[in-house]
């Protein structure tokens, strides 16, 4: 039997629940007018009464998303070609009762009108309807406050397809308001985050503690925490970390981006702000919610010169902050990369109570990236996981991500992608921490069997280096600490830097040389800061880093 | 093969087409009476807030006594009574919607009867005076959706306390207003109107 080509609605159709198909398919599936078909698409399906194309043409659909599942409201389907098979006549008896939810459109339709009347609008516009368990209905074409009916569960012996008619009891187990149905919808589809199970259990703690249990919390008379700022360096996975977490604990999330709220006219950014935090307590009402604040230090910079825009801003944050009610049920998390521009009184207890730091991914946890990154990747079985996270210290979760679509793009498509792969897209992308930074140096490989003599030396160097990183658990199980420094010195031309440039190598570590000229410059606390920066930049990248000053 | 199942259906189809012509009238006359009704509504709201914005003892009204209340009182009445009518109109309104929904019930009823003795090339097929049987059926359900609109949620949802939904009222009934699906039903009243006289 040939395909079906999938079109869009006819606007006459729009609200009637109908699928036209051609007049040959129907008798084929022994469908007549207005009988109930199940129609499987990829991410959903769709309940629909079929009837004939007004042309009598073969070969097309087209469907009315009155009644489909809940996947497909915010993502129809489009410009498929569907397999006959995929259209199921279903059986629909009539019903003797539905649970549903009713999804209204806002918060004050919600607030004044009286369950009753709901249930009397809801159960016209259902009337005459095939339902489906589990699927939305869309009653937008009604015109009207309500926007989507969830059906719970129908009673019924078997099946799970009826139809409703005026006897059918209709029970509203619960009223949500547009926005928050959206939110709970999107927090179904989160992708898995490697790694950060840890940080993710104690955030998710953390939020649900006072936005499940605020009873609770004020019996015991404490205040629970209302600020949570995540810091880490760019692209571990702070924003995605958030999202996912808010997702699974079922709250509505209410971001800001720092740079979205600032305006050009005076006191508009302040405006913006008090608008938002007014949009996370209306949603608040609702359920728990969380209002997030990415960039943060874009939005809430170190209060510097007297008279800077900005400080009025801070100040506005600092003040709504303070003004939240312990009644409202929200928490604000805030994210950032540079937490040391952030202005100090946001810090204080009572505003982000806590500071989670997300660092550079360790060992372990690099592996459980990888591993997530490509269980959605045609991996060929000889690729090593551990070895390539023991090979790519100093990445971070966007690197590794980076990593994975590069080496999938090295291997031809359609085919599997090899270790080897992997080893060229290493070449490519580099830890993102240490892109455009001083210190950063390309280096040719150079391998100890290049350095001639010298081998006390090696071996020495390797204890120090390449040991600690090779066997941490023999160095524990000794009771040893790891050497912090080694100290190279001899006459110039003794192949001191060449050494240096082995140990990085075999060790396949991030390697930063800075040498003392670099360093120097005129002005008082120039250098010193210069310094700072590349030790930092050696802490975010540790456990594995040589830094070289000579 | 299909002609003795055909019949009823047509005279049934036929029946509820004169009756959709019957109610499409009583519909757009009673909708008619209605649009007066919604605009002193609008009005009404608009002198009680006139009226709670007004300083009355800065005016030489003053020296009446409770003058405020009295004229909210009075506006109030004016609103309630503006309600009821609207109401009684509202059931007309109903009425007709029930008996197109009955109509359209009973001939898909006869259809689900009479169903596997009518193939689908049956269903389809059409000559110049009579629409095919799958036209017709549609049609109705067209229409029957049409009438099902929701104009009683507006008054339903309209609260004394609230002066701007009241305000905005008359303008949200005339955006439920759909001349084009109303067409649509005289359209289809057209297309079936040598089917219905041919008795």
């Amino acid at each position: 039997m040939t395909s079906l080509r999938l079109l869009s609605v006819d606007p006459s159709d729009r609200g009637s629940q109908r699928c036209r198909l051609g007049p040959g398919l129907m008798s084929a599936l022994g469908l007549g007018l207005g009988s109930p078909v199940l129609v499987s698409v990829p991410g959903g399906s769709c309940l629909c009464t079929a009837w004939p194309r007004p042309d009598l043409a073969e070969g097309f659909l087209q469907m009315d998303l009155k009644c489909s599942s809940a996947g497909l409201i915010s993502h129809p389907p489009a410009c498929l070609t569907l397999d006959p098979g995929q259209l199921t006549p279903v059986p629909c008896p009539r019903l003797k009762g539905v649970k549903i939810t009713v999804v209204v459109r806002s918060v004050d339709f919600k607030k004044h009108t009286s369950p009753r009347l709901v249930h009397e609008l809801v159960k016209d516009m259902l009337k005459g309807l095939c339902v489906h368990t589990e699927h939305v209905i869309n009653l937008g074409d009604f015109d009207t406050d309500i926007k989507y009916v969830v059906i719970e569960s129908t009673k019924m012996e078997s099946g799970s397809a009826g139809l409703i008619t005026s006897k059918t009891s209709v029970e509203i187990a619960d009223i949500q308001t547009v926005r928050h149905y959206r939110g709970q919808l999107q927090g179904q589809r989160t992708v898995p985050l490697g790694g950060l199970e840890e940080v993710s259990a104690s955030l998710k703690e953390m939020l649900q503690l006072p936005l499940l249990y605020p009873n609770t919390l004020s019996s015991l008379g404490l205040s629970c925490p209302r600020g949570v700022l995540l810091m880490g360096p760019p692209g571990v996975g702070k924003t995605v970390l958030v999202r996912k977490v808010v997702g699974e604990v079922g709250a509505s999330l209410v971001v800001i981006r720092g740079p979205e709220v600032v305006g050009s006219r005076p006191g508009e950014s302040e405006e913006k702000l008090r608008a938002v935090f007014e949009r996370a307590r209306s949603a608040a009402e609702e359920g728990p919610c969380v209002l997030f604040l990415d960039e943060l230090d874009s939005l809430c910079p170190r209060r510097t010169s007297l008279s800077a825009p900005e400080n009025r801003l801070v100040a506005q944050l600092l003040t709504l902050m303070d003004g939240m009610n312990r009644s409202d049920r929200f928490l604000i998390v805030g994210a950032t990369n540079r937490p040391d521009s952030l202005d100090p009184a946001l810090r204080r207890p009572g505003r982000f109570d806590r500071e989670v730091i997300i660092g550079a991914p360790t060992l372990l946890q690099r592996k459980d990236i990888l591993s997530v990154l490509c269980a959605r990747m045609p991996v060929c079985p000889s690729v090593d996981l551990a070895e390539l996270a023991r090979n790519t210290t100093g990445y971070v979760g966007a690197d590794l991500s980076a990593l994975c679509r590069e080496a999938a793009m090295n291997g031809s498509g359609g085919q599997e992608v090899a270790m080897k792969y992997f080893q060229e897209a290493l070449k490519l992308v580099r830890p993102s921490c240490l892109r455009s930074s001083l210190g950063r140096t390309e280096l040719s490989p150079v391998l100890w069997e290049q350095i001639g003599g010298l081998d006390d030396v090696k071996l020495k160097l390797q204890q120090s280096i390449e040991w600690p990183m090779r066997y941490p658990e023999a160095f524990v199980r000794l009771g040893l600490s790891r050497p912090r420094g080694v100290l190279l010195y001899g006459p110039p031309g003794c192949a001191k830097t060449t050494l240096v440039k082995a140990a990085a190598a075999s060790s396949h570590c991030a390697f930063l040389s800075v040498s003392g000229a670099d360093l120097y410059s005129p002005y008082v606390g120039d250098s010193e800061k210069a310094l700072a920066q590349v030790l930092a930049l050696q802490s975010a990248t540790t456990p594995a880093n040589v830094c070289v000053i000579h | 093969m299909s002609k003795p199942a055909l019949l009823p259906l047509h005279q049934a189809l036929r029946r509820s087409f004169q009756s959709v012509e019957m109610n499409q009238k009583v519909w757009s006359g009673v909708l008619a009476d209605c649009s007066p009704l919604m605009e002193s509504l609008g009005n009404l709201a608009e002198q009680s807030r006139a009226l709670s914005n007004v300083q009355l003892s800065n005016t030489p009204l003053r020296v009446f006594p409770d003058l405020k209340d009295r004229l909210r009182f009075k506006l109030l009445r004016a609103t309630d009574t503006v309600l009821g009518q609207l109401n009684d109109k509202m059931c007309s309104l109903q009425s007709v919607r029930e008996s197109i929904s009955n109509q359209v019930a009973a001939v898909f009823q006869l259809y689900e009867q009479h169903r596997d003795s009518l193939d689908l090339p049956a269903v389809t097929e059409c000559s110049a005076t009579v629409p095919s049987l799958s036209d017709m059926l549609e049609w109705l359900q067209d229409a029957e959706r049409h009438y099902r609109q929701q104009r009683k949620t507006l008054l339903q949802t309209l609260r004394a306390d609230d002066l701007s939904l009241l305000e905005s009222a008359p303008k949200r009934w005339k955006s439920l207003e759909c001349p084009s699906a109303e067409d649509s039903v005289t359209d289809t009243l057209y297309k079936v109107s040598f089917f219905t006289a041919a008795q």
